[in-house]
């Protein structure tokens, strides 16, 4: 039998029987969509996730106060107890480490930054120059501050572009003072518009020097030591190196956590990819009830052509072909059921990315192929019994009227 | 040229033995016209069943064209029966969801025939039954003449050397049952062999032998 008569035949069944073939194409279809979307939706989070902290920069190691024993917690919501507070002698004492490029200490607080008559609350980040190149900034005006001693410090700021336009509105914000508690800042710099990175949004911020920061919060302690390693290879080197160089300068006692943005997104990678298989999984098992339809779907279909089963083999029909026939039959239902699942999927898909336009939606390759190839697997599979019984029919009972 | 030795086909019934044939011996030479008669049950369709290969018999042996085919597999079977053998059924058999050209074009299908030469085949195979206006009707669009006229060019389309009819005309009026046996008989003018399975003697009686058969085994043969 040609391949083209087969496909043709098999053809002939469905289209003989449209509502079954219509049942079957939406069981299928609703399978591999289900297995489609959900798979988009998991890779959309991962992907938006590993986005948001490659916003962090490269190679980044963060340093807090506080022992944490959760290794791979998001910083930020990370809660430690603070035995000894981490401070500027502490990151300056970092430069011993040779795995190390740069390192910005941080101090954050909540600040009323004033001029004339406007007034707008914002976070106040007290920082040093490495700041910017460690996150990787950028000004849409001006310059970062200054380089030079972070015990010292001048009276400028950098502002980011709401903070500009709130402030100042239409009229230029370069060169201009600001007051910010009993300070005065002459603002240098504006941030270009990032979005959200480390749990702020650049656009909301200002930066001031660090020293300015402690005598403005009033505190030595640093909120965080932001590091960049020298490479990749050397973040382990870095992070051993911190650990060591702060437990001698803090008596041998272990105080402080360290965190990798490697380490912190491994682990959300890792979970995200178990959850999105998992819930693939999950669907996958409405392919196999889309199969169990097919199997029960197959059997009837063998009991009610038991006669043109028996006309085949009269007509000189191997076993083989009729087993053949019968899985033409079910490979063009999972084809089908595929090729609509994918489309089906794919709108879905669109749909949520208009509704979600900063997730980027995508289902992952494996599931692209996997979802239809699973279609595929279960129609034989669930073939293989009906198929069998139908090249096993006896003609002369299949033909007779008994 | 058909050759049956010491035929038997037994069937459990309820844990009773049916013996549908008892030791049939039967020699059909090539281009004969033979009919079988005989009262229900005396197992003529089961006789045709086994020349047909459709069925095996428990003992015996039979030779099909000088070749000994008890043996063969159910594959091997298949495509003998595909290559010797038309059957043409009382209840016809056509496949309801083909049109009558489909039906026609089935055997050649399942043999793989090359579409291009399928083509002129059909057209021939049409015009020779009268079945050109009928082509694209499904079954249900076609008369009782019309559907065995389909089945019969359906049965020649492979070229086979026997054709075998388990009561051709059972299921139609007389005229169209006269009809439909001369047309079965051209096969027989041509050179083929048939043999018809019949209840009525009228039409058992055209054949140039025919075969009685009673509690399965073949009590007359008449070739006067
Ligand atoms: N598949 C079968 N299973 C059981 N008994 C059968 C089967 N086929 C035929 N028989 C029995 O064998 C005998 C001969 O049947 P059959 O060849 O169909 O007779 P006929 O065609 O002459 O009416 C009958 O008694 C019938 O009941
Ligand atoms: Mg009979």
């Amino acid at each position: 039998m040609r391949l083209a008569d087969l496909l043709n035949f098999a053809w002939q069944v469905l289209r003989g029987s449209v509502s079954r073939t219509l049942l079957i194409l939406l069981a299928m279809g609703i399978g591999v969509a289900a297995v489609v979307m959900v798979t988009a939706l998991g890779e959309g989070a991962r992907l938006y996730v590993a986005s948001q902290f490659g916003a962090l920069g490269t190679n980044l190691i963060i340093v807090l106060p506080g022992r944490s024993e959760t290794s791979g917690a998001m910083p930020g919501v990370l809660i430690g107890k603070t035995p000894r507070s981490l401070t500027l002698e502490d990151a300056l004492a970092l430069k011993r480490s040779h795995a190390i490029r740069r390192f910005a200490p941080l101090i954050i607080g909540a600040g009323d930054v004033r001029t004339g008559a406007r007034s707008r609350e914002t976070p106040v980040l007290g920082s040093t120059s490495e700041l910017m190149d460690i996150r990787s900034m950028e000004l849409a005006q001006g310059v970062f501050l200054p380089p030079g001693d972070p015990r010292h410090s001048q009276p400028v700021c950098v502002i980011g572009s709401k903070v500009a336009s709130e402030l100042f509105g239409s009229r230029p914000a370069l060169g201009e003072w600001v007051r910010i508690g009993d300070r005065r800042f002459r603002v240098i710099g504006i941030l270009a518009p990032q979005g959200q990175s480390l749990g702020f949004n650049t656009n909301e911020i200002v930066i001031v020097p660090l020293a300015a920061a402690q005598a403005l919060f009033n505190t030595e302690s640093l909120f965080r030591i932001l590091i960049e390693a020298k490479s990749r290879e050397q973040i382990v080197a870095a992070q051993a190196d911190v650990e060591e160089i702060v437990r001698l300068r803090h008596e041998g006692e272990r105080d402080i956590t360290v965190i990798t943005q490697d380490a912190v997104l491994a682990t959300f990678d890792r979970i995200l990819r178990a959850l999105t298989l998992t819930v693939a999984s999950i669907a996958a098992i409405s392919l196999a009830v889309a199969g169990i339809l097919i199997m029960n779907v197959m059997l009837i279909a063998v009991t009610q052509r038991r006669r043109e089963i028996g006309l085949l083999k009269a007509l000189g029909a191997t076993g083989a072909q009729i087993r053949l026939a019968f899985f033409t039959e079910a490979m063009l239902l999972a084809l089908g059921g595929a090729a609509a699942g994918l489309v089906v999927g794919e709108l879905g898909r669109s749909i949520a990315v208009q509704l979600f336009p900063a997730i980027p939606f995508q289902a992952p390759w494996w599931a692209l192929v996997a979802a239809p190839a699973t279609a595929m697997l279960t129609a034989v599979l669930f073939t293989l019994a009906p198929a069998r019984r139908a090249a096993r029919l006896d003609p002369v009972q299949a033909l007779s009227r008994r | 040229m058909i050759r049956l030795t010491g035929i038997a086909r037994t069937f459990l019934v309820g844990g009773e033995e049916v013996h549908a044939l008892r030791t049939v011996d039967l020699e059909i030479a090539h281009g004969e016209y033979l009919s079988i008669m005989g009262p229900s049950g005396s197992g003529k369709s089961t006789l045709l069943n086994i020349i047909g290969l459709l069925d095996r018999p428990d003992a015996g042996s039979y030779e099909l064209d000088r070749k000994n085919v008890t043996a063969l597999s159910d594959d091997e079977l298949a495509r003998v029966r595909r290559e010797k053998i038309g059957f043409v059924f009382q209840f016809f058999h056509l496949v309801p969801r083909l049109t009558a050209v489909q039906n026609i074009e089935l055997p050649m299908i399942l043999a793989g025939i090359d579409p291009a030469e399928r083509k002129p085949r059909l057209a021939r195979l049409l015009a020779e039954y009268g079945l050109e206006e009928r082509a694209g009707h499904r079954p249900d669009q076609l008369s009782g003449g019309q559907c065995q006229r389909v089945a019969i060019a359906r049965a020649m389309s492979m070229g086979p050397t026997v054709i075998l009819a388990d009561e051709p005309t059972g299921n139609l009026d007389r005229h169209t049952g006269q009809e439909v046996l001369s047309v079965l008989e051209r096969v027989h003018q041509n050179g083929g062999t048939l043999v018809i399975v019949t209840h009525d003697p009228e039409i058992g009686a055209r054949a140039t032998r025919r075969l009685r058969m009673l509690d399965g085994a073949v009590v007359g043969d008449d070739s006067g």
